[in-house]
């Protein structure tokens, strides 16, 4: 594993880039357990001031220091994309791996749902949840309702890997030796597909971030936590663009566009690095088609 | 079908003063797949009325072409079938299932009990025995530890131990698959289908994947664990040569029935069954040029199999009754059993 990272690094132009853009990222959002101000206070510094030293990106029109109030947004973006990434790994992980190692009626069931939820449209049913739940809608009911609603994509991946392997001898050895099924899947299939899950891990990162960002862009969410579409909300509220104050989008917008690309080149390069034929292709051996 | 008669039964080994008892008995066993799509039903018989045993300490082989039944005959002994193979009808008793109970009526629990520890199996395309994504240590905690019980210092002292007797570099445990040759890989399959020093090992094409020389260091290897731990194995290949060099007797099998089965030099020195003949002429002899005459048409799709003898459509010497009747197998010498009415002396 550590040496796996450690080649990564030093070989993947691109797992660098990401490697390094989302920690700066991450370098931010640790940032706010220091924030000299809290984040839902406001008027505590004067507003609309242009980034100076003392406000290096400047205040908000609510009286907020742009930087610090960014350092908790991202904080809490960061943590919504983490919360329904793991949920929703481990519903595909169970999902997929269940369906497609036991085949029958069980994968029919399990995978007409799964067809469902790849269907339905999400933006209008977010909404929806929003307009139901009303005040009770936190980060934390959206991030429940994002994974249980996130999963179906990469269950079908993983189920689609789970039948290759349950033709593979060591399944049935695994099955003839008396392990039981959830011991074949868990300590033999499991490990298989870990590498492919850590890569579709950034990608449903991105996803639900992107779609977290745009529902609170639009005040679909709980608005008066701080979160990067929470910010981008209240600066449209304020007119910031109209009235000049660019920091107060900009800034936040920078910061989401760079997790957005270290996040989409980090799958990328682990997409490469797993794949065997473009491994091949970039050590000089020449892959395959 | 075959009459009782018929049968060389473990009776008449024990009147004979043979020291060697049957550990399987499999009597006249069916193992058929049954799909049904869109209402219409196949049912592929690919093993038919199969009956013989194997004794203690051997080597039984089980030879024939592909898609004559072996595969399918060693997953219903193993009872290691999965839909649509059913079992049709037949027994398959092994000596220690307790009370000496058809396999296919004990408990799972019972069947849970001896497999690995009495009953283990080194599957076809062995090559891929051991998880790619797991080191071989594992595969032996997941696979074997819990048969052989003991804490993780002794279960590894025990795994070492055995690790010497088929010559693997303790070290081997720390490896991935990948790393290991072809013959180490085969090796560790070995290691880890014996380890718990069963008394019966089925062998699926054990040596398929290896060049020539590392299989006959590998079928040493088999018939030396086997002779040390006084176990019967039951070797499958289509491979005669791999027949010759390890097995004690060997059974032909041809479109899911056994034809003949002898003693292996026998089988070799005096085939009695036509397709015997024809398969062991087939043979290269060093010295000997002469090409060999092929026989003509392809063995039969068991969905729909020949009447009578499955072999008459291509038999030189076949006969009106091998197309009618189902010839049994009848003793014709001391341990030797042939299907087919021209060897047994009636009129063919």
């Amino acid at each position: 594993m550590l040496t796996t990272l450690r080649d990564l690094l030093r070989y993947n132009i691109e797992f660098r880039i990401g490697a390094i853009l989302v920690g700066m990222v991450a370098v931010i959002a640790a940032l706010s357990f220091v924030s000299p101000y809290s984040p839902i206070d406001t008027f505590v510094v004067p507003p609309d001031l242009p980034p100076t030293l003392a406000h290096p990106f400047g205040t908000t029109s609510r009286g907020q220091d742009v930087f610090w109030h960014l350092t908790f947004a991202i904080r809490n973006t960061l943590a919504f994309g983490i919360v329904v990434a793991a949920i929703s790994r481990i519903l595909s992980l169970a999902i997929g791996l269940l369906s497609g190692y036991k085949g029958g009626w069980v994968d029919r069931v399990l995978m007409s749902i799964n067809d469902t939820f790849i269907v339905i449209p999400l933006f209008p049913i977010l909404v929806l949840f929003y307009f139901v739940l009303r005040d009770h809608m936190s980060w934390f009911a959206l991030a429940m309702i994002m994974a249980l609603l996130g999963w179906a994509y990469d269950a079908r991946l993983i189920r689609s890997l789970a039948l290759s392997l349950k033709a593979r001898e060591f399944t049935h050895t695994g099955v003839f030796s008396g392990m039981s099924t959830r011991e074949v899947l868990v300590r033999e299939h499991l490990p298989y597909v870990m590498p492919i899950v850590f890569a579709t891990t950034m990608n449903n990162m991105n996803w639900s971030i992107g779609l977290e960002v745009t529902l609170s862009v639009l005040g679909f969410t709980d608005i008066n936590s701080p979160t990067i579409g929470g910010m981008i909300y209240w600066a449209n509220q304020h007119t910031a663009l109209v009235a000049g104050v660019w920091w107060w989008i900009a800034f936040p917008v920078v910061v989401i566009i760079l997790l957005f690309i270290g996040l989409f080149l980090l799958a990328v390069s682990m997409n490469e690095h797993i794949d065997p034929r473009s491994r091949l292709r970039r050590l000089g051996a020449g892959g395959g088609p | 079908m075959m009459t009782a008669a018929a049968l060389p039964s473990d009776k008449k080994c024990v009147a004979s003063g043979q020291p060697a008892t049957a550990v399987l008995q499999v009597k006249g066993l069916k193992a058929y797949y049954r799909t049904r799509h869109f209402g219409v039903e196949r049912e592929v018989r690919a093993v038919d009325g199969v009956t013989f045993e194997v004794r203690s300490n051997e080597i039984y082989g089980l030879a024939g072409e592909s898609s004559s039944g072996k595969s399918t005959l060693i997953k219903a002994i193993a009872a290691a079938m999965r839909p649509p193979l059913e079992i049709v009808g037949g027994t398959v008793a092994f000596a220690f299932v307790p009370g000496g109970k058809d396999l296919h009526q004990a408990t799972s629990a019972e069947v849970a009990a001896i497999r690995w520890r009495k009953l283990s199996y080194i599957m076809q395309g062995s090559m891929s025995v051991l998880n790619p994504v797991r080191r071989v240590r594992r595969s032996f905690e997941d696979f074997a530890a819990p048969h052989l019980g003991g804490t993780g210092a002794s279960f590894e002292a025990r795994v070492r131990e055995h690790f010497a007797l088929v010559r693997l570099d303790p070290n081997v445990l720390d490896a991935y698959p990948h790393e290991l040759s072809g013959g180490m890989r085969q090796r560790v399959t070995i290691a880890l289908a014996t380890i718990c020093r069963p008394d019966f090992v089925i062998a699926d094409e054990p040596t398929t994947a290896l060049d020539v020389v590392v299989q006959k260091d590998v079928l040493g290897m088999i018939r030396n664990i086997q002779r040390e731990m006084g176990s019967s194995l039951l070797l499958v290949t289509h491979d005669l040569g791999v027949h010759a060099y390890v097995t004690d007797r060997l059974a032909i099998m041809y479109a899911g029935r056994l034809v003949e089965e002898a003693r292996t030099p026998q089988v070799f020195a005096s085939p009695q069954h036509p397709y015997t003949r024809h398969l062991i002429a087939s043979l290269p002899r060093i010295g000997d040029a002469a090409p060999r005459a092929g026989l003509a048409g392809a063995p039969p799709n068991l969905a729909s199999p020949p009447s009578g003898c499955r072999f008459h459509p291509r038999c030189p010497l076949a006969g009106d009754r091998c197309r009618r009747e189902t010839p049994s197998m009848t003793v014709f010498a001391p341990d030797h059993r042939v299907a087919c009415f021209a060897v047994s002396g009636g009129t063919a």
